[in-house]
């Protein structure tokens, strides 16, 4: 019965219960896709340095994990020493340089033949390696986002390349350039930005990191079998707060829409509250029915936002293929428990009044 | 239409108490106010409803209260069925002393022992007739009786409309829905506030004759506030009101 006359009582007002639903619905989106983009793009950059295939990472003194951020270049002279450690089977640098014309992206200068020892290679889907010192290759996302071709004009740091190869994704980078040409275009001549470097088996990581520090004091030495746990909105400062700002206020958005929505509710059933009492009502009662209602609301909610969430996402990577938006069963279930809580506190003022109400004014009211 | 046929009556029936005067019977009142006040404060000046009220319905008595508007007979209903709290005096409903309990405790016993049938029928908009004759089952706590139910609902001719919004159904129909709910819990006292107020005369008929049929037939007691003197006759006894006291209580004949 109860069920009965929640449900007929959010068909009562469908516009009113659609406002609501949609509210609960961005709400759950909004938290879903900010949580989704920032882990999305992280796991996905994480994996792409791990898809390198190097077992450790060089970077200069005081170098942050977010490759690309640092302009502090080192001698890629180091990298005759490093080859020469024990266990050590390769070693590649790479010159970072970060393009902000539309977008963001780190481009990797490198040496095709140690990329190559370290990487094993690119897969490539279109076009072949660097075979000119203006050849550009890029990732298969990349092209599908630029638009691009082999044999394709691309214009990059004010310099022309020519599109080599299209390259399957998931080895750092998503536009790599030779090393060589990014040094002189940028006044790094035989710097570089980082040394990737692979042991002859993998158990040496530590042994390669200890010779290392010993070699280049100072310098910054990580494996990266850790690379994925520090790629977290944790690690990066201001991040998280910007992620819990964000969640806060798809929060607030949706608890005032709901407080609006039952407080209104509320006004309108005025004498139903009244009826209801008379009927021998319990101020209990009418507040579980109040909830009860605002959770089923919320329910819909949460259902609506997560298509919503998968509709935007897909919307946004058809959009921008280079983007990575993470939703997870965990991160779904959080933010319709978030949504779920919010929709209750928003809804416990309303139930209370209702409550509260005074029984003959409630049936006096017109 | 023959509603004993169909409810057994309780055991303190009419025949022992409709149409007698309860100084005339040996029977403990079911619904007794002692020097009785209700007071409604506008602003900083009170304002008596009920200025001491002196009232006693016999178990399977019907009762008329008649007087002018702002005299105080919605205020005597509202706090003899427990939803508002006297000022002063005493309200003994069934033996059990209203002004001496809390607001949880009245409406425990209102739940239970009281049924209410307004003037402008007062259903729930969004339920069928069912859902509103069924959420006073609900509730009430004991769950749906179908049983109980379809007896309810035949006795005053509601099959049919069942399924009806109230919004779909006529005054009459709607008013009938409205007895239904009040009396689908067997109340021991059915309070009516002008049921007929917002009826055509066919249909005032039509429902005093069922409140009346009620209370003979079922010996349910029934207090009904009215403005219409004609509605008195279905009535065993009429007390009429005037500025918060009751100045007589003459049996209707």
């Amino acid at each position: 019965m109860m069920g009965e006359l929640i449900f007929r009582n959010l068909f009562h007002r469908p516009i009113r219960t659609l406002i609501g639903v949609i509210a609960i619905a961005v709400e759950v989106a909004l938290v879903v896709l900010i949580v989704g983009l920032t882990s999305g793009l992280l796991t996905e950059t994480a994996k792409r340095i791990e898809g390198v295939g190097a077992d450790v990472m060089l970077q200069p003194p005081g170098a942050g994990f977010i490759l690309g951020l640092g302009s502090a270049p080192m001698p890629i002279k180091i990298g005759e020493k490093i080859k020469e450690l024990k266990y050590v089977e390769a070693v590649a640098p790479t010159l970072l340089q970060t393009n902000s014309s539309g977008g963001l992206e780190v481009v990797y200068g490198i040496d095709k033949a140690s990329f190559r020892a370290v990487s094993g290679g690119f897969v490539f889907l279109a076009g072949h390696d660097f075979s000119g010192p203006d050849d550009i290759l890029v990732d298969d996302w990349a092209a599908k986002a630029k638009h691009l071709k082999v044999g394709d004009t691309y214009n990059l740091f004010n310099h022309d390349w020519k599109l080599a190869g299209i390259v399957e994704h998931g080895k750092g980078s998503r536009v790599f350039l030779p090393i060589e040409t990014l040094q002189d275009l940028t006044g790094q001549r035989d710097k570089t930005s980082i040394f990737w470097i692979r042991c002859t088996r993998p158990e040496h990581t530590e042994d390669v990191m200890a010779e290392l520090r010993a070699l280049v004091p100072g310098y910054t030495v990580r494996p990266i079998k850790d690379l994925l746990s520090t790629y977290t909105s944790t690690n990066i400062p201001g991040l998280e707060i910007f992620v819990d700002a964000m969640i806060a206020l798809a929060v607030a958005i949706g608890l005032l829409v709901i407080f609006l929505t039952m407080y209104t509710t509320v006004i309108e059933r005025t004498r139903d509250i009244g009826v209801l009492k008379s009927l021998g009502a319990n101020p209990p009662f009418i507040v579980r029915a109040l909830l009860m209602e605002s959770a089923l609301l919320c329910l819909g909610g949460i259902v609506a936002g997560i298509g919503l969430s998968y509709g935007v996402r897909a919307a946004f990577l058809a959009g921008f293929p280079t983007l990575s938006i993470l939703i997870t069963p965990g991160w779904i279930v959080r933010a319709g428990l978030i949504a779920l809580v919010g929709t209750i506190i928003g809804a416990s003022y309303p139930a209370w009044v209702a409550s509260k109400k005074d029984a003959v004014e409630a049936l006096t009211f017109d | 239409m023959d509603f004993a046929a169909t409810i057994p009556a309780p055991q303190v029936g009419p025949e022992s108490a409709a149409g007698q005067g309860l100084n005339e019977r040996s029977v403990e009142p079911i619904l007794k106010t002692e020097n009785l006040w209700k007071l409604y404060h506008a602003g900083k000046v009170e304002v008596p409803a009920l200025r001491g009220v002196n009232f006693s319905v016999a178990p399977g008595e019907s009762v008329a209260v008649m007087g002018p508007s702002g005299c105080g007979k919605s205020s005597l209903l509202y706090v003899i069925g427990g939803l508002a709290q006297a000022s002063r005096g005493k309200v003994l409903v069934d033996g059990n002393d209203l002004t001496e309990m809390r607001d949880s405790e009245r409406t425990k016993l209102r739940r239970s022992k009281i049924g209410f049938v307004f003037q402008k029928f007062n259903l729930l908009p969004t339920l069928t007739a069912k859902g509103n004759i069924a959420i006073a089952q609900y509730i009430h706590g004991d769950g749906f009786d179908p049983h109980r139910f379809d007896v309810v609902t035949k006795m005053l001719g509601l099959d049919g409309r069942l399924g009806h919004k109230p919004s779909e159904m006529s005054g009459g129909e709607q008013q009938r829905v409205a007895i239904a709910r009040a009396i689908i819990n067997e109340p021991k006292i059915l309070l009516a506030d002008e049921p007929t107020g917002n009826l055509d005369t066919k249909n005032s008929e039509i429902v005093l004759e069922m409140l009346r049929q009620l209370n003979k037939d079922l010996g349910q007691t029934v207090v009904m506030i009215t403005h219409n003197p004609e509605a008195t006759v279905y009535f065993d006894r009429v007390v009429h009101m005037r500025d918060g006291v009751i100045v007589d209580g003459i049996p209707a004949d």
